[in-house]
């Protein structure tokens, strides 16, 4: 157990390298989240973000160093796709939503690993798309919505299991800046409504700026460590 | 939506490449299928010939190559008649030859004496005369395909027959040829004093199996014939019609299963990404190795009813040339549906496991960042 309840995401010096550790892209992070915090994290390309929301995510395991995710040591879950689909909501820079479903047959695929029914499943595929202004889209696939609609839908998707954590990397990038300031304006929304903790990367100074906290990274590591870089807005 | 309903419409996202494999694999299963179909009726209709005429068995020469090639001599008939529990034995020789359009015409010689105990139930006319020589009865079938009636000639071996009786055993091969009397036919095929297999009557309360088994033991160049299990004995066209059955089933397996690897092993590749985001929203390898699994699954399952509506339909068409029909009727038995389907099932199995251990195996951080 970490010390502080309230830490929601707790990173201790993880270490992640690929090419048999020619390529450091963590290089000793320490990061920490508090619950219902909205960090943006910044930083030049290749300079480990995602590699971070994935370790995070457990998508990915560390060389070493520990994660603790509500005050759980997530490589020591027993089940990590469970921690997945309950406990963590990933956004991506594209979409990624199934092009043969619609978008609430897209909101339901991570409800396949609960318990619901298929009508329950719809019904909170339906309050979801609410929640993200497209209850009127329910039946449209990818094709017919605009590149901002579907952004939503997967912004949707990731409440899908009601997770505490939502994990965001560069959900605008693909957006023009219209699209992409609706978007971060309905992810704020459902960030506040549902007291989630937000962490999300993005090149947009705006985007960035809009956050709780923003924390650099350079090189695999978090700029000159976490309390001294970051910016404290709160 | 169901996680089934899903499972289908990943299929119908490559619908030429869905359809394509489906067409491939429903010919396979036709193949099984309608090959299984004939092998029945070919034992359909041998196993109406061992128990023709309302025989209790019939007995003929053990270890024959075919069942019309057994002979049986006069000795053997007489042996068979020594035993108090037969009523009745009736010898039949048969005989195949062209007669009208079809040239596997059945010739069945018998004693117009025995058909007091071997039934062919007259339509019309009467039974062959006793010592009555160029008489003929004909089944309803070759009748109607002679378009002979009563009092008509009909020409075997350049000899005329008139034909006096026309009868319905409900036998396929019976129906589609005719009786005669024995002299005739052991004249005409040279076979003076020969049967190809003897017809037993037995009398009210005789254990069937355990006269049969008896007989054999007694008389081991005899084989009796209780029903299809015994026609291996007599017969070995049955047992080849087995094994190619076998091979072509097994053959099926394998080029279908190449099939759909092939597609299963596409649809993966293509969807390595879409797999690593279904990891990432927190479905289980289970579940993916399910979706791959069901995919192929249902594409076979598809294959195999198509199948073997498109097997029916050919045996339905070439039983509409008379010279097919003379001698076989279909017989659709849930078995060889089945063997269809279990066809359907293996191929799918085969064909998705690797596939499915592929997508199963797929980091879910590497094939996020897949392009
Ligand atoms: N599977 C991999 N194999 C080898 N190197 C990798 C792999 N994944 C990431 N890297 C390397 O790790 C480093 C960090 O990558 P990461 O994707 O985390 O960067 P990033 O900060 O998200 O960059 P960007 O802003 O361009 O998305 C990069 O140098 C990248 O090339
Ligand atoms: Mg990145």
């Amino acid at each position: 157990m970490s010390e502080q309840p309230d830490t929601v995401i707790d990173v201790r010096n993880v270490v992640k390298t690929y090419d048999e550790g020619r390529t450091r892209a963590l290089d000793g992070v320490n990061f920490q989240v508090e619950r219902g915090e909205f960090v943006s994290i910044t930083g030049p390309s290749g300079c480990g973000k995602s590699t971070l929301l994935h370790a995070i995510a457990a998508l990915e395991r560390p060389d070493s160093g520990t994660i603790y995710v509500n005050g759980d040591e997530i490589t020591s879950q027993r089940d990590l796709s469970r921690y997945r689909a309950r406990s963590i909501g990933l956004i991506f820079q594209l979409h990624n939503l199934l092009p043969n479903l619609t978008a609430s047959e897209n909101l339901q695929v991570p409800m396949y690993e609960t318990d619901l029914s298929a009508s329950a499943r719809r019904r909170r595929a339906e309050e979801l798309l609410a929640l993200v202004d497209l209850g009127d889209k329910a039946g449209k696939r990818p094709t017919q919505l605009s590149g901002g609609e579907r952004q939503r839908v997967a912004i949707a998707r990731a409440l899908a299991n009601d997770p505490g954590i939502i994990l965001a990397d560069e959900p605008t990038g693909n957006l023009d800046s219209k699209a992409g300031q609706q978007a971060m304006a309905v992810l704020r929304n459902v960030q506040r409504q549902q007291a989630v903790t937000l962490v999300l990367v993005s090149h947009n100074r705006q985007i960035a700026a809009a956050a709780d906290r923003t924390v650099y990274m350079l090189d695999g590591k978090i700029a000159e460590g976490d309390a001294a870089a970051s910016e404290r807005r709160a | 939506m169901s996680f089934t309903f899903f499972i289908f419409s990943n299929l119908l996202r490559q619908k030429v490449r869905t359809g394509l494999t489906v067409l491939g694999i429903s010919i396979g299963i036709t193949t099984v299928v309608a090959l299984g179909i004939f092998v029945n009726s070919a034992k359909a209709a041998t196993e109406e010939l061992i128990l023709a005429g309302g025989a209790d068995f019939a007995v003929g020469r053990a270890g024959s190559a075919d069942l019309t090639f057994s002979t049986l001599t006069a000795d053997d008939l007489a042996a068979l008649r020594e035993y108090d529990e037969v009523e009745h034995v009736s010898g039949v020789l048969m005989a195949i030859s062209k007669v009208g359009s079809n040239p596997y015409f059945f010739q069945f010689g018998i004693d117009p004496n025995d058909l007091d105990f071997f039934e062919a139930p007259l339509v019309e006319g009467e039974t062959l005369a006793a010592g009555a020589e160029n008489q003929i009865m004909l089944g309803d079938g070759a009748a109607g395909q002679l378009g002979a009636e009563i009092g008509d000639t009909v020409e075997i071996r350049d000899l005329s027959f008139v034909v006096v009786g026309i009868y319905d055993t409900g036998a396929t091969t019976f129906d589609g040829g005719a009786i005669l009397p024995l002299a005739a036919v052991q004249d005409y095929e040279r076979k003076q004093g020969l049967v190809t297999l003897a017809y037993i009557h037995t009398r009210s309360g005789t254990e069937v199996q355990a006269l049969a088994d008896r007989i054999e033991e007694e008389h081991p160049n005899l084989a009796t014939l209780v029903d299809l299990a015994d026609v291996g004995d007599v017969d070995q066209g049955l047992q080849i019609l087995d094994a190619v059955n076998l091979g072509i089933t097994i053959l099926a397996v394998f080029i279908g299963g190449i099939a759909v690897m092939n597609t299963m092993v596409m649809a993966v590749f293509e969807r390595t990404r879409e797999f690593g985001i279904l990891r990432a929203l927190g479905w289980r390898t289970r579940r993916i190795l399910q979706m791959v699994l069901g995919e192929a699954l249902l594409l076979c399952l598809i294959a195999a009813v198509f199948g073997s509506i498109l097997a029916v339909a050919l045996t339905q068409m070439i039983v509409l040339f008379p010279t097919v029909s003379a001698f076989i009727t279909p017989h659709y038995t849930l078995d060889v549906f089945l063997r269809g389907l279990a066809v359907g099932i293996s191929v799918a199995l085969l064909g998705a496991i690797y596939p499915a251990y592929r997508a199963a195996r797929l980091s879910p951080a590497q094939a996020i960042r897949y392009e």
